[in-house]
Formats: C-alpha cells, sequence, structure tokens
C-alpha cells in the first residue's frame, strides 16, 4: 500500500499575474504502515500536497502512484481509491450533516457500497475507537461539544477503513488535553490497524512523539523526509524557515550547554527520561 | 467550476481604470449600458466597440478574465439569439421544418447578442477594476439623495459589501466541504435529478450551518467595535475626484452624445 508522488508540482491561476506554486517538484515513497509527520508553516503548501494523494486535486505537472498504479490515469476508480486512501480535513467538524452522530458516521461506507448493517456495525467500530460512547450515537452532530464533534467527524473518515489516513492538522483550535486525546487516538490507530497514517502539523511536538518519518515543506518545496532525529539535527535551518524543533530538542542543547551531555537528537519524552536519567548517572 | 464566477472577482493590477473613483465606474458602466440600448446602428456598435476595446486595453486585465462572465449567461444569450432569428417576421433566407429564419431576424438577433455581450463584458469590467469595498463606498455616496425619502443607503450599502465580501468566502467554504465530502466517497457528479438533489444535502446542511454562524460572528465583532449605522461615520479613504475623473466624465459624455447621434445617422442612411 505505498504511496508514491513524482515530481509533483500545482500551480494556482497558471498564466495571469497570480501565477503561484503551491507545491513545486516534490517527490517521495510513502511505505507501508509508515506514520509520516508533515511538516510545514501556514502556506507550505501541506494541505495542497495531501490533496493530491487521493485524486482531489489534479497536479499540474507530475503524478502519484498508489500500489504502483498511477491514480491520474484515464479510467483508474477513483472512489475506490478514496476507500484506501482516507482523508480528514482541516477542522472536519464541518462537514457534519445528518440527523444523528451514527448516520453520519455511515455516510462513508455507505458510500462505498456497503450495507446497512455492515456499515452500521463499521460505524460502531469507529467511533468507538475514537472514544465516542454509545450514550451519543443518537444525538445530533450539532449539540455535541467541540472536541466530540471532531471525533465524530474523524471517525466519519476510519468507518471507511481505509489502508492510508490523512489528517490535516487534527488538533487545531483544541485545547491541550484535547490535543494529547487526539494524537494517543491517532496512534493507537496507526499500531493497531497498522494503518499508514500521514499527520499534518505545523507543531513538531505534535509529530516528534509518533512519527517514524518527518517530511518539511517549505514554500511548496521539499526541504527534509527523514528520521525525527535525522531531521531534529537541522534546528538551525528549521528555525530560519520559521519552524521550530520540538521542545525536547531545545531541552537537550540547554542541558549540554550547562554542561549536562545528553544526545542532542533525543525525540521522544521517553528518549528525553533515559538520556537525562543517564547523564545523571542514576 | 464555481470560480468561474467572475463578479465580485477583483483583478490586482494597477492601471489608470483602476484608480478612478468608483463613483466615475459605476457612472461610466451606466453611461456605456444606457448606450448599448440608444443606439441601433452599425456605427454606433463600431463605436461602442472601440470604446470597450480601449478600455480593456486601458486597464491592463487579461481579456479571457472579461468573457469568464459570459459563460454564465449563455443560455440566455443562445435563446435570445434564437428566439430573435426565427420568430422575427420578414423575408424568409431559410427554412428548418416549420421555423423560418429571416434576414431581418438574423440582423435583430446579432445586435441582441452583441448587446447582451456587451452588457455582461461592460459590467465584468466593472468588477475586475474595481475592490467591492470601493464600490459599495461609490454607491453609498452617490445614492446618498435617497436618504431624504426614508431610503436607508448606509444600511444596504453595509448589506452590499458584506455579501460581496462573503461570495469568495462561501465559494471557498462550498469547495472545501465539497471535497471533505468527496473524500468520503459522496458523488456529485452522476445520477439522475433525484439522486443529484439528494447528493446535495451533504454540501448544503454544512453550508448552511457555517453561513449562519460566520453571519452571527460577525455580527457579535461588529458589535464589539461599536458599529451602530451610517451616522457620524467616517471615512478611512473619504472618496475624491481627481484630474483624471474629470477627464473620464468628459469622454463619457462625448461618446453618449455620439451614441445618441448615431441613432440619426442610421436614419439619413437608409
Amino acid at each position: 500500500m505505498s504511496i508514491r508522488a513524482e515530481n509533483l508540482s500545482y500551480i494556482y491561476n497558471e498564466g495571469t499575474v497570480m501565477e503561484t506554486y503551491a507545491i513545486r517538484d516534490v517527490s517521495f515513497e510513502i511505505g507501508d504502515g509508515t506514520f509520516v509527520g508533515l511538516i510545514g508553516h501556514t502556506g507550505s503548501g501541506k494541505s495542497t500536497l495531501i490533496q493530491h494523494l487521493n485524486g482531489l486535486l489534479k497536479p499540474s505537472r507530475g503524478t502519484v502512484y498508489f500500489n504502483g498504479e498511477d491514480i491520474f490515469a484515464e479510467g483508474y476508480n477513483m472512489k475506490a481509491l478514496r476507500g484506501h486512501v482516507g482523508l480528514v480535513f482541516q477542522y472536519p467538524e464541518y462537514q457534519l450533516f445528518e440527523e444523528d452522530v451514527l448516520t453520519d458516521v455511515m455516510f462513508g461506507p455507505k458510500n462505498l457500497g456497503c450495507s446497512d448493517d455492515v456499515a452500521k456495525e463499521r460505524a460502531i467500530r469507529a467511533l468507538t475507537q475514537c472514544g465516542v460512547d454509545e450514550g451519543r450515537f443518537d444525538r445530533s452532530p450539532f449539540e455535541l461539544s467541540g472536541g466530540y464533534k471532531r471525533r465524530v467527524a474523524i471517525a466519519g473518515v476510519i468507518a471507511m477503513e481505509p489502508d492510508v489516513l490523512i489528517l490535516d492538522e487534527p488538533t487545531a483550535g483544541l485545547d491541550p488535553h484535547g490535543r494529547d486525546e487526539i494524537l494517543g487516538m491517532i496512534s493507537r490507530l496507526h499500531k493497531e490497524r497498522k494503518m499508514t497514517v500521514i499527520l499534518v502539523s505545523h507543531s513538531m511536538d505534535d509529530v516528534a512523539e509518533h512519527a517514524d518519518k518527518i517530511m518539511v515543506l517549505n514554500h511548496g518545496e521539499l526541504l527534509f523526509y527523514d528520521t525525527p532525529r535525522e531531521v531534529f539535527k537541522h534546528a538551525a535551518e528549521l528555525e530560519s524557515y520559521g519552524l521550530s524543533a520540538p521542545e525536547i530538542t531545545y531541552l537537550a542543547a540547554d542541558l549540554n550547554a550547562a554542561g549536562i551531555s545528553v544526545d542532542p537528537s533525543m525525540s521522544t519524552i521517553e528518549e528525553a527520561k533515559e538520556e537525562i536519567l543517564k547523564a545523571l548517572g542514576r | 467550476m464555481i470560480r468561474d464566477i467572475t463578479i465580485g472577482q477583483y483583478y490586482p493590477v494597477d492601471s489608470v481604470i483602476h484608480r478612478l473613483d468608483p463613483r466615475t465606474k459605476l457612472a461610466g458602466t451606466v453611461i456605456f449600458l444606457i448606450s448599448l440600448f440608444v443606439t441601433s446602428s452599425p456605427v454606433g456598435y463600431v463605436l461602442a466597440t472601440l470604446v470597450l476595446a480601449g478600455v480593456i486595453k486601458l486597464s491592463r486585465v487579461p481579456f479571457k478574465f472579461m468573457t469568464r462572465g459570459l459563460r454564465a449567461i449563455l443560455i440566455v444569450l443562445l435563446l435570445s439569439v434564437s428566439f430573435n432569428i426565427f420568430l422575427t417576421p420578414g423575408t424568409t433566407i431559410l427554412k428548418i421544418g416549420f421555423l423560418r429564419a429571416t434576414k431581418e431576424g438574423l440582423i435583430l438577433a446579432g445586435f441582441m447578442g452583441l448587446r447582451l455581450v456587451y452588457l455582461v463584458i461592460g459590467s465584468s469590467l466593472m468588477t475586475l477594476t474595481t475592490t467591492p469595498t470601493q464600490l459599495t463606498d461609490g454607491l453609498e455616496k452617490s445614492l446618498r439623495f435617497l436618504n431624504r425619502v426614508g431610503v436607508p443607503v448606509h444600511d444596504i450599502a453595509m448589506m452590499m459589501s458584506i455579501a460581496l465580501r462573503f461570495i469568495p468566502i462561501l465559494v471557498e467554504e462550498t469547495d472545501k466541504i465539497m471535497k471533505a465530502q468527496t473524500a468520503r466517497g459522496a458523488d456529485f457528479d452522476s445520477g439522475n435529478l433525484i439522486q443529484r438533489a439528494k447528493a446535495m444535502i451533504p454540501l448544503l446542511v454544512p453550508l448552511f450551518v457555517s453561513a449562519f454562524r460566520r453571519a452571527s460572528d460577525l455580527a457579535m465583532a461588529m458589535e464589539a467595535r461599536c458599529y451602530h449605522g451610517g451616522e457620524g461615520r467616517t471615512k478611512m479613504h473619504p472618496l475624491r475626484y481627481e484630474t483624471r475623473d474629470r477627464i473620464a466624465y468628459l469622454l463619457m459624455f462625448v461618446y453618449l452624445a455620439l451614441m445618441i447621434a448615431s441613432r440619426f445617422i442610421r436614419f439619413r442612411l437608409f
């Protein structure tokens, strides 16, 4: 279930004075079951890039291969692709429309041709995995709290049981607690369902903890695509692009400056704990 | 897709036309529209074409942006042209079944079509060179006299500018929701009429919800900034006529006079 982008470019208003490259000549391959963090600040082309991966946007140049097949080739089954590559947009709660939570989540599976029973079964499973309890299934999605709306919307895509799950800033506008819950939930899905996950964010802290690989976009160009440790070695460069390394990287630098030597490329809280304990000789 | 609507789409370049006072441009557009109905002679249309071409050239907006607005009126255009061709009495030149195309009809349809096309291009030209804010400012000031007969000009202008401002936002929102639902496997393009209408529900419900949310947010934000209607409100950029506006007015009246004169030229020719 690999996704491969080849020389992907997307140009807005081609041929006018407003011509701009949203993404420029981006190539990469995402292997099965990888958790990729896609980082870049506002306007770097993150959202544009991911919309190419399930065929919502057609590239100006280049193409995308899903399992070796060109998804923009004539006659490619886009609907089937959308069942394989699930995309959760930014503020997904704005796409809710049904009378009750369960029916809304069933929308996706039913579009894929599932019977009512199968769709219901999938919806219940997805909602449970997203931490929505049964008591809320019959409620109107519009009367739920912001955090729950977001969960229901994410469940709406997960119920389609995609092999690849792409989430565009799923933690935007949530408080730290809600953020941790959503990220934990995504990480669990990744482990339990062996899903490939692409998590879009502008915060390194969001992705450092869970991602196997980090992709950094700046002004539509792919700067880095590597393991978090490798990417965070370029902390100074990242800063010059207006991105910061995770807090842990700064902590490591501060500790080293203070004479407590730790591995400067530690990137998760777990690693940091071990490093610091080791450095302190305990 | 839905981005083809030109009305309310400003094309940001710097040109003489862009710099004109919005009131001048409004007046110009109205005069141009009137002139199209005043004249009915080939001479008049040649003149109108020249003027339109000149203004387009001056505005530095690429021509293909003008014609975008035409797509929206294509059906109206086709209908009116064919009605004119087939339903005008006169010398028959072509017979298809019971339909008869006449020479007089063809001429009339030609003018009619040209008139419609110029109407759309003329008004697109104004919206392409004037920001919605300038436009409503201009309207508000030009129509202020209506205040005396009890028309709340400021309120209407404010509503208009908000509506105009919201068009691109709602277009973008529609696009986004459409994509989000497409990602969930929704299909907006196939099926019969009933299926298609049903397919709109997942689009329309979120769109309405978000429009209401935005409206209420905006109302709150305006109140928080002490908005209380037009009374005693000052402008950051008060409208003031410059030399170029006076020249533009002069040219407009010369043009209108010529167009009126063209009516009489025709009478003398035939």
